[in-house]
């Protein structure tokens, strides 16, 4: 597995405001990795360095082996693919002619529109103008330019952000799908559900800082307890832990059927991000 | 230089299709065309007032319409998402001035017909017809790169519609003000010299020194534009 994405000791400043400091990570390829924080830590400003977009003041950032700004030429930029929140379509031509025009830049065939529109449920739509789509059908086209050419890498920017629940789970499958592939994926979201479902590892920006790195398995490991609560018969909850002593309880309660449920105390993303940072996700 | 022809049609493609539904931008083209009626049925036959409507058409028609769809592109985020394709600066540019570069020939042509004028020499006029299309094109889009909606694209192409195009009348003032002289070296004055000279007994001199100065506009304006444009390829 190669480095795809290598960021080391990133710094950016709007003017005198700082708008990611000492930022340090690296994604392998294949992986599927999250960069969670609340509005205005930075997430964005990061999507827009490493897509050469806008240039870093200190540190360095490497994609595939080179520095963000090869990505500005035009035949680097075939490898990757991004979704942001400012969709960028024609709003006066319709889904399959703002496809069709990304299908010729990219110099694909013309199924590559058939599939893509396939991939995020809108091919039965495709004559729609985009004027017409709803906001949850826009992300749905903007992540279908995104994912047409079959990018090595993938950004998303909040991308099931206007979704409801039956298309996100079409978008969640079909990203899997991709993955699967060997496509490379950094997605940035407030919802941590998301990232607990897609993602292998999760980062979590804060104030432009990176406050924990990790799988979601190991920061709930690292930040969780071993308790578990039990709720009995006469409707008493109780919170065990893992240990000698309180095992004997659990047995005694089992034993004398009095046990209705056994919950885990496991921490969600949300939890751990509060616990660090000290403020909410959102 | 990496230039892709199927990213040149595209693009092309995509600006005639949204040009034809943006009723806005698009019902521009008639006013070129409407004046040049207008200045035939009042009987105008001197090459000055022959050159106000197609001055105009250069000005309303390549600069405002190139510097509008560039304004739209950048307002409405598109221009960043080509940017981030794989079509080069050649690409986007040259498919970006296709399509105004084309309806502006026709418009000057069609404008030059309802003026009912007939140059003396149409092969050496096109040259420099097709050498000012060029050149306004790089000033629309220039204005449109500067702009950040077309709103205020109109804003800023409006002192440079006026410039362009009354910068020939302006010459009528210099004997009272000197300093309009400057109006002289305007692409638009120079190409009124050019069709005077066309006119007479002309001289290799007469038409090289109007076409050598639009094709010098020609080129700063296009190096400065392609040098904005590399600068707005990033916040």
């Amino acid at each position: 597995m190669g480095t795809v994405i290598d960021v080391q000791h990133l710094k950016k400043t709007f003017n005198k405001e700082v708008a990611l400091q000492d930022v340090s990570f690296s994604i392998q390829k294949g992986e599927i990795f999250g960069f969670l924080g609340p509005s205005g830590s930075g997430k964005t400003t990061t999507i827009k360095i490493l897509t050469a977009q806008t240039e870093s003041s200190a540190g360095n950032v490497f994609l595939f082996g080179r520095p963000a700004n090869a990505m500005k030429q035009s035949h680097n930029r075939k490898r990757f693919g991004i979704l942001t929140d400012n969709s960028g379509l024609y709003t006066r031509l319709s889904i399959e002619e703002n496809l069709l025009l990304y299908s010729n830049l990219y110099q694909l065939p013309r199924s590559a529109v058939k599939e893509a529109l396939d991939f995020v449920n809108l091919y039965s739509e495709r004559k729609k103008k985009i004027s017409q789509l709803s906001k949850g059908m826009i992300q749905r086209v903007t992540l279908a330019r995104a994912i047409m050419h079959k990018p090595e890498l993938l950004f998303l920017d909040e991308p099931t952000s206007a979704l409801d629940p039956v298309n996100t789970q079409h978008i969640y499958n079909g990203l899997r799908k991709l993955n699967a592939m060997g496509t490379t994926i950094f997605l940035t979201t407030h919802d941590m559900g998301e990232a607990e479902i897609l993602c292998d590892r999760v980062a979590f920006l804060h104030q432009g800082k990176i406050r924990a790195i990790g799988s979601p398995k190991q920061l709930k490991k690292e930040f969780g307890d071993d308790s578990i609560t039990v709720e009995l018969q006469n409707g008493e909850r109780t919170t065990i832990q893992n240990g000698a002593q309180d095992a004997q309880k659990l047995y005694s309660w089992m034993k004398s059927e009095e046990v209705v449920r056994i919950y885990t105390n496991e921490p969600t993303l949300g939890d751990i991000f509060m616990q660090i940072t000290g403020s909410d996700l959102v | 230089m990496n230039i892709s022809m199927t990213r040149i049609q595209a693009i092309f493609m995509k600006d005639y299709k949204e040009f034809s539904r943006n009723y806005a931008v698009s019902t521009m083209v008639l006013l070129p065309l409407i004046l040049a009626f207008v200045y035939n049925k009042s009987g105008v036959n001197s090459i000055n007032s022959y050159f106000l409507p197609i001055n105009s058409a250069f000005a309303v028609v390549t600069a405002y319409v190139q510097c509008c769809l560039i304004a739209e592109e950048k307002e409405k985020n598109t221009l960043r998402s080509l940017m981030l394709s794989p079509a080069s600066l050649a690409d986007i540019l040259i498919g970006k001035s296709l399509f105004v570069f084309i309806i502006s020939l026709f418009v000057v042509a069609l404008t030059i017909f309802l003026l009912g004028y007939n140059p003396a020499n149409i092969g050496i006029l096109t040259i420099a017809l097709v050498l000012s299309t060029v050149f306004y094109i790089a000033l629309g889009t220039l204005c449109g790169l500067f702009a950040k909606t077309i709103m205020e694209a109109s804003i800023i192409v409006l002192p440079v519609m006026f410039i362009f195009s009354f910068g020939p009348l302006a010459l009528s003032l210099s004997a009272a003000y000197p300093i309009l002289e400057v109006a002289e070296w305007l692409p638009s004055s120079q190409l009124v010299i050019l069709a005077e000279a066309l006119e007479s007994n002309f001289a290799t001199m007469d038409v090289l020194i109007p076409m050598a100065t639009i094709v010098i506009w020609s080129l700063l304006t296009w190096v400065l534009t392609g040098f904005i444009y590399k600068k707005r390829m990033v916040d």
